[in-house]
């Protein structure tokens, strides 16, 4: 092809070149189009079905929240479900060292964090929470441990774990009276759960 | 069909029609002098850009059949090309025309060689065209364009002559076959319409003894004049030439005779007698084309230029209805997108309309369900040191001698630390699983007893005896995974430095055997 042939064929090159470009931008366009409006149908059937399937399972659900809701509101007053209520531990502590006849308990609350085991119970939307308790205590002998748990948890001022318990024995020198016999540290999670207030279609 | 130009040339003018929707619309004679010359070139401002499509009626043309060795590609074209240089030297319009391969046993090609010998006939006009800046798209012989008539007049004959007063002459061109075999222009007229009898008489003749001389035909075969009278003055001369010659049959195609079959306006057979070849010409291309590249570039560009843009509306075509799909699909996919979309807010509707029966909650059922489920379950899988304080005490029980100094208990992922672990293990693992202290998700129980041997008077053997006693009855309970010695009373292992007195008194020892040992519970025990 020499210079004439080039100069004749410019301008059809150009409109080619425009064609092309048109032709293949409205072809990527629309095939974008298309894709998103896929994509949209995808989800909205989606949406669909679970629509469907919530007003067949609406019997179910009637169901759940009679059988569940005085268990929840139950957890609730334990102080289980929403803010912690830490106090009631303080309270809890305060008449669980009477009970046990414990010679008073040291404690300390760390920071509230997210529980780290709480995959293991599957959460969904429930967010669950703990806060570290240190406890320090003395005790007659090792069987006031466990009396000092029991009473704690029937208080009802939560929901706690015991991480872990170092017990010492005190050297008393041989002495027996009525005496700390044993140094106690004790690490516990209280747990708490913050429940998402009920969907859209709930009644409040 | 696109619109293009016609031009017969011939000696004497040269003829313009411009072909538009299959037909010619106008059609316009030029003198060749130099009004003619000037009035040619104003009438093609015209038409800008449109091929020129010319077909030459001149006495100097050369017509050769050669046979040469059947070949293909390069080497064919430069063979006939080679062929075309030796027979034809001084003038650039030339053609081959490929007839056909030939019966003989070799079944070399058949060719028909034509040029036009004096290319100066062409000259000015094409100059004319060509700084019209028109694309030239060939150049043809006349007697190749009047091979397209035999369809036309529908004259079913072995031998065919076509006989028509032109400009220059009587043209009189043979058929045989219906293939084309010669073509004269035979030089004036009568001029007197009664003796046109004679004269086309006697010009048929000496084309007959011409044919007998080439071996084409002889004389004693039947021939058949196809004679074209655009103008119906030759009634008579038909009749004469029928009487005088009986081997003869001559056909007369009269002026409504050719306008019917050919599709041609009356008047244009009138104005011109290259009306009738110009519309060949427009309807059908021969292959044989005169004119050398040189002439013909401008037409290259211009199918090139044609070809680009068709390709263009291809292009957009394509594009226009791959668009035109997606966009119908993306509107159809829209429309069972808001389909769904209704059929969804029907549902909720519906679910809200059933959700005003449910009891007052304070959230979803679902949460509902979870919360009171992992408040139970953390209320009833709590792990508390009772157990395994239960398992120590029993063993400690059946070893008097063992006191527990310290008890750590821990659940979690990983195990108690074992303060001293690092040192070497003074006495292999007593372990069901012996299981390393390694991490797991799992979270177990675990403990780290120490104790000492008391009394101790410095009988090693015995108090360690003592304490593996001790961690091999912890061991055998079903929920211990493992029970590992971190610390004896006396280290062993060879790895590490022992020193000691052998005078020193054990009764008055001051030493005392402790020990630590790590338990481990089983996961979920």
């Amino acid at each position: 092809m020499n210079q004439s042939d080039f100069e004749a064929l410019r301008t059809p090159l150009l409109v080619l070149l425009a064609v092309l470009v048109a032709g293949a931008g409205a072809i990527f366009y629309t095939d974008r189009l298309l894709t998103s409006e896929r994509q949209q149908l995808l989800q909205q059937q989606g949406q669909l079905k679970q629509a469907h399937v919530r007003l067949q399972k609406s019997g179910d659900e009637r169901d759940i929240i009679v059988l569940y809701l005085d268990r929840y509101r139950q957890l609730e007053r334990t102080g289980f479900v929403g803010e912690e209520q830490r106090i009631n531990w303080l309270d809890g502590l305060r008449l669980a060292n009477q009970q046990a006849d414990l010679f008073g308990v040291d404690y300390q609350i760390g920071t509230q964090k997210a529980y780290p085991f709480a995959a293991e119970f599957n959460p969904g939307q429930i967010e669950l929470n703990q806060s570290l308790m240190q406890l320090r205590f003395r005790l007659l002998h090792e069987g006031d441990l466990l009396r000092f748990f029991d009473a704690l948890a029937r208080q009802n001022a939560g929901i706690f774990t015991i991480d872990q318990c170092l017990l010492r024995r005190i050297d008393t020198r041989g002495v027996i009276r009525y005496q700390p016999n044993v140094n106690a540290e004790c690490e516990l999670s209280w747990i708490t759960a913050k429940v998402g207030a009920a969907a859209a279609q709930k009644k409040p | 069909m696109a619109d293009k130009i016609l031009i017969g040339i011939s000696a004497q003018d040269a003829t313009v029609a411009y072909w538009r929707d299959g037909r010619i619309v106008e059609c316009r004679t030029f003198a060749d002098d130099d009004a003619g010359q000037a009035g040619f070139k104003e009438h093609l401002v015209q038409f800008p850009a449109m091929p020129v499509h010319v077909v030459v009626d001149a006495v100097e043309e050369d017509y050769r059949f050669e046979t040469l060795p059947h070949a293909t590609g390069r080497d064919r074209a430069d063979m006939v090309n080679r062929k075309l240089k030796q027979h034809y030297r001084n003038t650039p319009y030339l053609s081959a025309w490929l007839l056909g391969r030939d019966s003989s046993k070799r079944r070399d090609d058949r060719y028909l060689f034509s040029a036009l010998t004096k290319p100066e006939l062409l000259g000015d006009w094409l100059q004319a065209i060509i700084e019209r800046g028109l694309p030239v798209a060939g150049v043809h012989l006349m007697p190749m364009v009047t091979a397209g008539l035999l369809d036309k007049l529908d004259v079913k004959a072995t031998n065919l002559l076509v006989v028509a007063q032109h400009a220059g002459g009587l043209r009189l061109t043979f058929f045989r076959d219906r293939q084309f075999r010669l073509s004269r222009l035979t030089r004036g007229d009568s001029g007197k319409v009664e003796g046109h009898a004679r004269y086309f008489t006697d010009e048929i003749s000496n084309t007959r003894l011409y044919l007998h001389a080439l071996r084409t035909m002889t004389l004693d075969e039947h021939l058949t004049v196809a004679l074209i009278d655009r103008s119906d003055a030759l009634q008579e001369a038909a009749a004469g030439i029928a009487h005088e010659n009986p081997s003869l049959e001559c056909v007369r195609f009269g002026r409504r005779d050719l306008a019917d079959r050919l599709g041609l306006d009356e008047a244009l057979l009138e104005a011109s007698p290259y009306a009738i070849y110009l519309h060949l010409l427009g309807l059908k291309e021969p292959d044989s084309n005169l004119a050398p590249a040189t002439v013909t570039a401008g037409y290259k560009r211009y199918q090139a230029r044609r070809g680009i843009f068709a390709g263009c509306g291809a292009i957009a075509a394509a594009a226009a209805i791959w668009s035109g799909t997606n966009l119908y699909n993306a509107f159809m996919v829209r429309g069972d997108t808001e389909d769904a979309g209704r059929r969804t807010a029907q549902l909720a509707s519906q679910y809200l309309e059933a959700t005003r029966l449910f009891p007052q909650a304070p959230t979803t059922a679902e949460n509902l369900k979870k919360t009171a489920e992992i408040g139970e379950r953390l209320q009833t899988t709590s792990h508390s040191p009772q157990k395994l304080m239960a398992i120590v005490s029993s063993a400690v029980e059946a070893s008097p001698t063992i006191v527990v100094r310290e008890f750590g208990w821990k659940y979690g992922t990983t195990e108690i630390s074992a303060e001293g672990a690092r040192a070497p293990a003074a006495a292999p693992a007593v372990a069901a699983g012996a299981a390393g202290a390694g991490q797991s998700s799992t979270r177990k129980e675990s403990a780290l007893i120490h104790g000492e041997v008391r009394p101790f008077r410095g009988d090693y053997r015995s108090a360690i005896a003592t304490i593996n006693g001790f961690a091999g009855r912890l061991a055998a309970q079903p929920e211990v995974a493992e029970v590992r010695v971190v610390k004896l009373p006396l280290n062993v292992n060879p790895a590490l430095s022992l020193s000691g007195n052998t005078l020193d008194n054990p009764e008055q020892s001051s030493s005392i055997a402790d020990f630590r040992l790590l338990l481990v519970f089983k996961p979920g025990a």
